[in-house]
């Protein structure tokens, strides 16, 4: 099986850990990634609040990349993929004049909602090594991946499932919670601190609560919010994991703690105590 | 939202003293402009506030979400173009999501966002504007966006490297940095696209050049 991927340019730089455990996720499942040629940056929040032209052909750009090459197109960032799905919603109005020669009728899905099919799961249970039993986890959403739903095709946008089901089957306790789906704050996290500071903390304070040892997520953005915000040391800490980690980590006989050196909080001790690491 | 009192008079006193607008004193022109360029139905807004209170930064906010509705509706441009409401916003989609008479509040509030952005108006949240800006220029020199590269230039902009001494986000910044870049997590150069004149070309488009 072979699909387009768009990795965004987050995984180039400071998710470049995420990009590496896609990596082997995929190796192992038998799925080829072929990155998109020469692919642009989708312009994110900057695009779209700024010009909506260009929020529509900047990811055009990279749709009709993929389109030449006819795969569907799986996006690991919640934020590249809202953008890939709204452009390609406004190409198929026909309002804009795109100069690449684009349809929009290519499939892009999100990593986790791919990841979590049927017929996945069955071939990610294969393939698991170590279960990561006795791991508590939430696992957190963001809001880019499941809003609007008209726009990602979440019909279970309030409660979304993904990502839990992924992290069941790789054996650990998922726990349920209310604060999947809330913002994190990151388009404004760098201008204005305080107020993205302020939202990060109350998702990371709800996790606590509901009794979380890691955090389990999908988005780059949402990863380093909730990684970094965890200065304080004297604090309890809870190491934040990229989904296909933790599935890295379940599929490999042998694990390498320099798996997670570019965590802020770091995840070693944890996955000691649960002997998932010698 | 105080209701609006229909007599004059009794309006301006009501305002004690300051001069208050009246409804429809633009014609309907701004709500179907807006209706027009957005597609949403902001005439089914009956004001339950359901956008405001699911919205997570509304106390930020100058003008709340259902706020925003009703000067559109009231045609009260300037006020929202002013307000800090349109950059504050975090495109969550939350409002959007719960109108229950569909709404599309975010959409129309990133509408607002784009007009503040080609009118003349100082953005209330300049720190926020000049942010987005520099983004897309940093997009255009090199068609992905290097989180170092970023920073540089949005340092560079004017007030900001002042602002940033002022509220101790430079020093933070400075520290995050050299644990990032212990860590490996900030990359110096980054690969570029190859995209850049093709990028260029779309973006002096979209601002009426010819090319
Ligand atoms: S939720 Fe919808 S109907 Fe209710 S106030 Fe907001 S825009 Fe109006
Ligand atoms: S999109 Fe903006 S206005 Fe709507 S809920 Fe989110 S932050 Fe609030």
């Amino acid at each position: 099986m072979r699909l387009s991927f768009y990795p965004g340019c987050s995984l180039e730089g400071m998710a470049n850990d995420y990009a590496r455990s896609i990596d082997a996720v995929f190796r192992n499942l038998g799925i080829d990634l072929v990155e998109i040629e020469d692919w642009s940056c989708c312009g994110a929040t900057a695009a779209h609040s700024l010009s909506q032209t260009m929020s529509v052909l900047l990811p055009a750009r990279n749709l009709a990349a993929a389109e030449k090459l006819g795969h569907d197109i799986v996006s690991p960032c919640a934020n590249c993929f809202n953008r890939l799905r709204f452009s390609q919603n406004m190409i198929k109005k026909k309002v804009f004049d795109i100069p690449w020669p684009v349809t929009g009728d290519i499939r892009v899905h999100d990593m986790t909602r791919f990841l979590a099919e049927p017929a996945r799961i069955k071939s990610i249970k294969e393939r698991i090594l170590r279960p990561l039993n006795g791991l508590r986890v939430v696992c957190y959403y963001g809001c880019q991946m499941v809003r609007p739903p008209k726009i990602t095709g979440y019909t279970d946008y309030e409660n979304p499932q993904t990502m839990d089901r992924i992290a069941a089957t790789a054996g650990a306790q998922v726990i349920d919670w209310s604060y999947k789906a809330t913002c994190c704050g990151a388009s404004v996290g760098i201008a204005r601190k305080e107020i993205g500071e302020s939202l990060t903390r109350r998702i990371l304070q709800k996790a606590q609560q509901a009794g979380a040892e890691a955090i389990v997520v999908s988005c780059p953005l949402c990863q380093s919010n909730l990684d970094m915000i965890q200065k304080d040391r004297s604090k309890r800490h809870t190491p934040v994991f990229y989904f296909t980690e933790l599935l890295r980590l379940s599929f490999a006989e042998h694990v390498d703690p320099k798996w997670f050196k570019m965590h802020f909080t770091d995840p070693v001790p944890l996955l000691r105590a649960k002997g998932l690491l010698s | 939202m105080q209701n609006i009192i229909s007599d004059p008079d009794q309006a301006r006193k009501h305002d004690s003293g300051k001069e208050r607008k009246l409804i429809g004193d633009r014609g309907d022109y701004f709500l179907n402009r807006m209706e027009g360029e957005t597609g949403a139905n902001i005439s089914a807004c009956y004001q339950c506030e359901r956008c405001t209170n699911s919205c997570p930064v509304s106390h930020f906010m100058d003008i709340k979400p259902h706020q925003v509705i009703h000067y559109v509706q009231l045609g009260w441009r300037e006020e929202l173009l002013k307000s800090s409401t349109i950059w504050i916003c975090l495109s969550c989609e939350m409002c959007t999501t719960y109108c229950p008479n569909e709404v599309d509040v975010a959409e129309i509030i990133n509408h607002l966002r784009n007009m503040a952005a080609h009118s003349s108006i100082t953005p209330k949240e300049k720190s926020l504007a000049v942010f987005h800006q520099t983004f897309l220029e940093v997009l255009q020199k090199s068609g992905r966006v290097n989180e170092f590269r970023l920073m540089n230039a949005y340092y560079l902009k004017p007030d900001i490297l002042h602002e940033r001494i002022k509220n101790k986000a430079l020093k933070e910044d400075l520290l995050l940095g050299i644990t990032m870049l212990r860590k490996g997590r900030l990359k110096l150069f980054t690969p570029k696209s190859r995209a850049i004149k093709e990028i260029k070309r779309v973006y002096s488009q979209t601002r009426g050049e010819i090319v």
